[in-house]
């Protein structure tokens, strides 16, 4: 340090001399520089001429201006997120100057969970998506901003309802029971997963949970971390074997105010429709079968008549700015996105303050606060997957008999035809489900700089959401227990999480040589959820909506419930060091004790270690020759995680009283003790040719123990409950992620990125006492029939259904395997692996981008065309037109059955997304950076599936084992087109 | 303030947030330390509710009913596969995960740990002797179906597994358990409640089975237990509290509360405040166009229906009940519908959903595959539907245990011992009542097929043709079957927790 020192004081004053020499053959350049990718500025970037010590930085808006001796033709710019560029000045006073991102670069800080380290002093596997790299387009949750984006990560968006659920899965399912969903961490605030948001009361109301996450502004977030192997997650102790998934929102900028402004509108349609006979073709069908009736003249698309193209419109305008030591950026957001299933619509309002101060003399004392209030209103079309025989909207459409008009002769109102047939137009006209949510997260955290090096932070955060759930069914609809009573129900749920976090942190260069980052914590969390419904039946027709009037229902059809949860609290110890010797030998050690309520008196707290190593390879003298080789890291780390994501009050025997009597729910199991995942993970990070081509490869191997499950227990016991246990047994997830990303062209006018992951997955259950079933299939003829089996030797959810031989030529039946008495294990519903592609170019104002995604390996069960289009209809009800015209006339009389017919392979491969844009630059003197972009979303899907889109996750989960896999008549995937507009003021 | 002084007033706050101790609370549901409270009353109303799933149109009901030749549920093309369940009841090839099987037994068990854990709540006299009643009840018939009965003793530790009471253990046991009680019982209530009269009832099931349970392939029936069965019917005949209704089907009605004179033990149902799937039994069989519009599947066998003549009002009629439709064409709308069907309220004449008119064939098979699948089979209508309330829960209390059934046990007993002019006097009894001739002389078969006309429907089917030697035998849609089809399988995943079980002969 002395030394250094030494040197900057003699040199300085020898600087100023040369400069001053200089002076008076200087000339002037100015110019802007900006994000190749999305035409951003780019603020605080270094402009240096080349040879020079000294240059100046970029302003907020990009622009420089920079002195430069004669004789240097050369410009250095260079930014920490970006590939440094030189270029030509030969004869030129302006220039506009284009960065493309280094994702790669080492000077890098992530966000690690309970603070931030250097990229390269990371051993665990990390996957970073900025927002540059977000996925373009509309979205209202921010998992699907990764989708594609990070290898290991699965993100399904289960059904095309806006707003509606996702499966996430990081590194696959290492759980049976408990959840799968990584934990959300969003500026430090851990979410508990849930919503307030109520459950429609009775089967035909929409069964999509939403996304927990909806009340997040896509367009406030700044980068997603996703930790993956335990050496990054163990920080995260018992909530962490799931990986952990870190959401930072846009800050403040010093500098002057500036407003950016963003507007999009899109139109969607459906993505595919499902091929089912039309008018002509059913006429011909029922003639090839002898029918004599069921024709009734017409032509009809029932599922033209239920879908339409929907209209979405999202506008955001961020107020950022401030000084050094206060800095503020105010956001307001508006979406309203339209189905393009008639009714359904999902509008969201978000409002989100984030300001940073500092204060004192010393500025040694900050203030981190972040304010977000969010509304969600959505309004949920008829599609439940919970719906008996008569089936959801989707079906309805799908049945409706195309040579029947959908409306009473002469009229616009839907026909009733009476009998269990229902009119779809029926079903939307009839029916209301509006859920709305209002969500308040307030974060403040205090921090104090005690010396340089050590610094405390405190964080308080609550988070508090409302939902409210109306819904009703005209006594008009001809469904069963609907018909001449009518329905209705209002739900309410509150949920309030609450966070205290006490951090230490010490960072310090101990010598020259050594550099420690250390962080030790204690945080308590404090989950808290109440509702009630109220619901009844029997209305009358008088223009009031039934659930403004329920106290108008008849009495016995009046159902009351409320519920406060179990107190769900964690208490936590955490602490981690990283050490750093020579930029070459790294080494991080994490430990955390989790303690939870959850747990019973003996094994209150759980203990999560883990240890990484890696070794800057790049550094050492030998490779030092090697030019091309810019780096190269070699990464090991082992730890143990935790997941305590199954329901309260498992622990102690527990007692659900009703009206008049009271049952015994459970039986406790004091001894219960934390799953623990131990994660082994191995992988080399590298880039060459100056950052231009770079990747990682990670191996890992995950093995989950004392694996928490709701086992049967022997009866007798509590009624129709099991006993949380821990098994004996693991589950064993491994697999192989590859991540390469090249620069393959970077001139002045022209940048071509093309990067992509490849995850290779396997997973495994053993020492499962028996097998239990999950995998709910439905539909009529499907009756209590479960298609997925967890058991051990299997991979989970593995399909146990009758193998399908063809047909039999001559009486047109189904053939199966052993007459359909034996079922067989048929192949696995989780992906073996796991696809993304992005790519993005620019071509001087012009830029383009795409993100593809998919999966291979996997098998779907199609219960769409199981259950809903089979044969069996004829006559009656629309088929699926693949029935039509094969070398086998299948009986009419066959019966649709869960086999292996209707199980088809899942592999696909989605344009997700693509764009091109045109950075118009800046008109006059106030509309700065106009950019204007046009995307398209689920552009096209190669895929051998049949159903509505591969990309789906029908809930068919038993018991509260989670199923995969299953299509069921869902809300239909969309496609959309957005034309885009972002300025700033 | 100085910097010191925020550090330290920081770190204070971290140590005062340390504290929490993390002890749970169930808000909604109360915990064993507030379980003071609670009182034997309220987990015994729960024990008698205990029993509405496996019973009302469950599980028990279902294993009983359709592994005899009294119900199909035939595959009606798009309709009724539900992955086979329903054939392999009906032919015997079910295995020991068949859904029906397993989940009677569960049920049960269930029903059998929220009657012992009345025992736990300081009961009265009385609710021990109600509580016990319960438990012996479903013990006979965990018995009855699997041999094999887990018995837990302790209730709080799941770790510690049941006992075993086997064939003879678990009739000992039940025996015993009755005896101790029935003093305490109630010699009057309502046929909800046990009483002495469903104790006994219960007992004659025993002693009358009790042959079956030491051998179930070739029973042979001791004296001494019929006897049991001959005193256990007369001290419920004399206890003049039943009599044999004039209208077969005010046993079943509705308000059978009121109107049956027979109820000795019923499942109580009383919408808005407690009930079961009663309204399983009319939705199972009602085709789509029917009122009440059904599922359209289980039907009867042509064979059993013609077990009945034509006078039987057993069979069949028009019969108008508080809240029965309309019925101007004076149409048949209980027992078993066969032939054009028809509005209930205009009369007009019904048609299925292609269009053709709905008549229901006496001729069905297991997998319909003809153009008229949909309206094969004879539809059984036994609890005449609950037209005036609204809902899913409906009125009719659930029959367990009813007068002529203790009737046909005595005369039975009576058979079994020789004394067939005792036993004729009784059917006949019940023979004039329903509206058929007197029998001329009474054997087994004779008996047999008087109890399948007067309990059809009602859940004892199979244990009849068991204790009758006719269980294994071929008939209608099902070819002759092995023995161990004698015995349900034991559910694998109850054999795969508790080391107590093991598997069931043949199933292995």
């Amino acid at each position: 340090m002395l030394r250094k020192r030494l040197l900057h004081v003699i040199l300085m004053p020898l600087s100023i001399f040369i400069s001053f020499s200089l002076l008076a053959q200087d000339r002037f350049v100015t110019g802007k520089v900006t994000d190749a990718k999305d035409g951003t500025p780019v603020v605080g970037a270094s402009v240096q001429p080349k040879g020079a010590k000294t240059g100046t930085s970029t302003s907020a808006d990009g622009n420089f201006s920079v002195s430069v001796p004669s004789g240097t033709n050369t410009l250095v710019i260079s930014s920490a997120e970006y590939v440094r560029q030189e270029i030509d000045i030969t004869n030129k006073t302006f220039i506009d100057v284009l960065l493309t991102s280094a994702s790669s670069g080492l000077s890098e800080v992530v966000v690690i969970g309970y603070g931030t380290a250097r990229k390269k002093d990371l051993t665990g596997a990390v996957s970073s998506v900025q927002a540059k790299d977000f996925n373009k387009g509309t979205y209202t949750s921010p998992d699907q901003l990764i989708q594609g984006k990070a290898a290991g990560v699965l993100v399904i968006n289960n059904t095309g309802q806006p707003g509606g659920a996702t499966t996430v899965r990081i590194r696959g399912s290492s759980s049976i029971r408990s959840g799968n969903q990584p934990l959300f961490v969003v500026d430090g605030v851990p979410l508990s997963g849930g919503s307030a948001r109520p459950g429609g009361r009775g089967g035909q109301f929409g069964s999509d949970g939403g996304n927990p996450l909806n009340y997040l502004n896509p367009n406030d977030i700044a980068s997603i971390e996703i930790l993956k192997d335990a050496s990054a997650t163990a920080i995260y102790g018992s909530r962490g074997a799931n990986g952990v998934v870190l959401i930072a929102t846009k800050r403040g900028k010093s500098g002057a105010p500036t407003i950016d402004v963003s507007a999009s509108t899109s139109v969607a349609n459906v993505l595919k429709q499902l091929e089912v006979l039309d008018g002509n073709e059913y006429r011909q069908a029922l003639k090839d079968y002898g029918q004599t009736t069921g024709d009734f003249g017409g032509n009809v698309d029932a599922f033209d008549a239920i879908t339409r193209t929907g209209l979405t419109q999202n506008y955001n305008v961020a107020v950022g700015g401030g000084t050094e030591n206060g800095r503020y950026r105010l956001s307001l957001g508006y979406l309203d996105q339209e189905g393009i299933i008639k009714t359904s619509n999902f509008k969201k309002y978000t409002a989100n303050l984030s300001s940073n101060f500092k204060f004192l003399e010393s500025k040694k004392l900050g203030l981190d606060i972040n304010i977000l209030a969010t509304q969600t209103n959505e309004q949920i079309a008829p599609i439940s997957t919970f719906v008996g025989f008569e089936g959801n909207l989707i079906s309805q459409a799908l049945q409706w008999n195309p040579t029947l008009s959908l409306f009473k002769p002469g009229t616009d109102s839907a026909l009733n035809l009476g009998g269990t047939t229902i009119n779809p137009l029926g079903q939307l006209n009839y029916f209301e489900d509006k859920a709305n949510v209002t969500t308040i997260i307030a974060n403040i955290a205090p921090y104090y700089k005690i010396t340089n090096e050590l610094e405390y932070k405190f964080q308080y955060s609550v988070n508090r959401q409302v939902g409210i759930r109306k819904g009703q069914v005209n006594r008009l609809l001809n469904a069963q227990n609907i018909e001449n009573r009518g329905v209705a129900f209002i739900g309410n749920e509150e949920q309030t999480n609450t966070q205290i976090t006490n951090t230490l942190n010490y960072n310090k260069q101990i010598t020259s040589d050594f550099n420690l980052n250390a962080v030790v914590g204690h945080e308590w969390l404090i989950y808290d959820t109440k509702g009630s419904f109220i619901s009844g039946q029997d209305f009358t027709n008088d223009g009031l909506n039934y659930y403004d009037k329920l106290f108008t229902s008849s009495p016995a059809s009046r159902q009351v419930g409320s519920f406060a949860s179990p107190t769900t609290e964690l208490q936590s110890y955490f602490g981690r060091a990283i050490i750093n010797y020579k930029d070459k030998y790294l080494i991080t050690g994490t430990f955390r004790a989790d303690g939870s309520t959850k747990f019973g008196e003996n094994n209150k707290y759980g203990y999560f270690p883990s240890v990484g190593i890696a070794w800057n390879a790049s550094q050492e003298s030998f490779l030092s020759g090697v030019s091309f080789l810019k780096n190269l890291k070699v990464r090991a780390s082992w730890g143990k995680t935790g997941n305590q994501e199954f329901p309260s009050g498992a622990s102690l025997p527990r007692y659900i009283l009703s009206p008049t009597g009271v049952r015994q729910a459970n039986f406790g199991n004091p001894d219960l003790i934390w799953e623990s995942s131990e994660t082994t993970n191995a992988g080399i990070d590298f880039s060459l040719f100056n950052n231009r081509f770079s990747g990682s490869i990670d191996y890992f191997y995950k093995k989950t123990n004392d694996v928490l499950f709701e086992q049967t227990p022997a009866a007798p016991s509590p009624g129709g409950t099991k006993v949380w246990v821990n098994l004996d047994g693991n589950i064993i997830n491994k697999g192989v992620e590859i991540t390469l990303n090249g620069n393959l062209l970077n001139t002045q006018d022209m940048t071509w990125n093309l990067g992509g992951n490849v995850s290779f997955l396997q997973n495994n259950v053993s020492g499962l006492v028996g097998f239990y079933e999950t995998g709910e299939l439905r539909g009529q003829g499907f009756s209590d029939v479960r298609g997925q089996r967890m058991v051990s030797g299997q991979p989970l959810n593995v399909w146990y259904l009758r193998r399908f031989d063809g047909l039999d030529k001559n009486t047109g039946q189904s053939i199966y395997a052993d007459g359909g008495n034996t079922l067989f294990y048929s192949g696995s519903p989780n992906p073996k692996t796991l696809v993304g592609i992005a790519s993005d170019f620019s071509y001087k104002k012009f830029a383009a981008s795409i993100g593809m995604n998919g999966t291979f390996g996997h098998y779907i069960f199609n219960n769409t065309a199981a259950s809903v289009l089979g044969i069996g209809n004829l006559g009656t009800r629309n088929i699926a037109k693949e029935l039509i015209g094969g070398s086998v006339k299948e009986a009419i009389s066959n019966a649709p059955a869960p086999s292996t017919r209707n199980l088809e392979k899942g592999n696909y491969i989605k344009m997700a997304n693509a764009t091109i844009g045109y950075r118009v630059g800046n008109i006059g003197k106030s509309v700065r950076n106009l950019y204007i972009s046009l995307t398209g979303q689920n552009l096209f899907v190669i895929t051998k599936y049949t159903g509505f889109d591969p990309e789906v996750n029908t809930d068919g989960g038993v018991d509260g084992i989670p199923s995969l896999g299953i299509e069921y008549i869902p809300y239909p995937s969309a496609r959309s087109i957005q034309l885009g507009i972002n300025f700033t003021l | 303030m100085k910097p010191n002084k925020i550090f330290f007033s920081f770190l204070f706050m971290l140590i005062f947030f340390s504290c929490t101790k993390l002890e749970e609370d169930f808000r909604s549901e109360l915990e064993q330390s507030s379980s003071g409270s609670l009182t034997a009353a309220q987990f015994l109303t729960s024990a008698y509710e205990s029993l509405n799933g496996p019973f009302q149109w469950g599980d028990v009901w279902h294993s009983q009913e359709h592994s005899s030749d009294e119900i199909i549920a035939p595959t009606r093309g798009p309709d009724w596969d539900d992955n086979g369940q329903w054939r392999a009841l009906h032919a015997h090839t079910w295995n020991a995960n068949q859904g029906q099987i397993v989940g009677g037994f569960n049920g049960l068990l269930s029903a059998q740990f929220a009657a012992s854990n009345v025992l736990q709540f300081n009961p009265s006299a009385l609710e021990a002797a109600e509580a016990r009643f319960l438990r012996a009840f479903t013990i006979y018939w965990v018995l009855d179906g699997y041999d094999q009965v887990p018995y837990r003793e302790d209730l709080k530790n799941f770790k510690i597994l049941p006992k075993t009471l086997k064939g003879l253990e678990a009739v000992d046991f039940i025996i015993s358990e009755i005896n101790a009680i029935l003093a305490t019982l109630p010699d009057t209530g309502p046929a909800y409640k046990a009483s002495k009269n469903a104790a006994r009832a219960l007992l004659m099931k025993v002693y009358l089975n009790k042959g079956v349970y030491a051998n179930r392939a070739t029973p042979t029936f001791a004296p001494a237990d019929m006897a049991q069965v001959i005193s256990l019917a007369d001290q419920i005949i004399a206890s003049n509290k039943y009599s044999l209704n004039d209208a077969y089907f005010d046993i079943f009605a509705p308000n059978n509360e009121v109107t049956s004179k027979e109820n000795i033990y019923t499942l109580w149902n009383k919408p808005g405040t407690t009930g079961g799937n009663v309204r399983g039994n009319a939705f199972s069989v009602s085709h789509y166009n029917q009122n009440p519009g059904g599922w359209n599947g289980f039907s009867t066998l042509s064979d059993f229906y013609e077990k009945f003549q034509a006078t039987d009002q057993r069979r069949g009629l028009k019969y108008t009940y508080p809240g029965s439709l309309p019925n101007p064409g004076n149409r048949q709308n209980v027992g078993f519908l066969v032939g054009q069907q028809y509005n209930l309220t205009t009369d007009a004449a019904l048609k299925d959903r292609k269009g053709a008119p709905l008549i229901f064939t006496p001729e069905v098979k297991l997998r319909e595959t003809g153009d008229n699948l949909e309206v094969t089979g004879i539809r059984v209508h036994k609890y005449p539907y609950d037209y005036a309330t609204a809902g899913d829960q409906k009125d009719n209390d659930w029959v367990l245990f009813r007068y002529a059934d203790v009737l046909l046990m005595k005369a039975e007993a009576m058979l079994r011992t020789g004394n067939a002019t005792g036993a004729l006097l009784l059917v006949n009894e019940i023979r004039a009542k329903r509206g058929v001739l007197p029998l001329l002389a009474v054997d087994l078969t004779a008996l047999l097929d008087e109890r399948g006309r007067e309990m059809y429907w009602e859940g004892y089917r199979r244990q009849d043709l068991i204790r009758f030697g006719r269980f294994l035998q071929a008939w209608q849609e099902k070819p002759a079957s092995e023995a161990k089809n004698l015995l349900f399988p034991i559910p694998s995943n109850q054999l795969a927790v508790n080391a107590n079980l093991t598997q069931n002969p043949g199933y292995n």
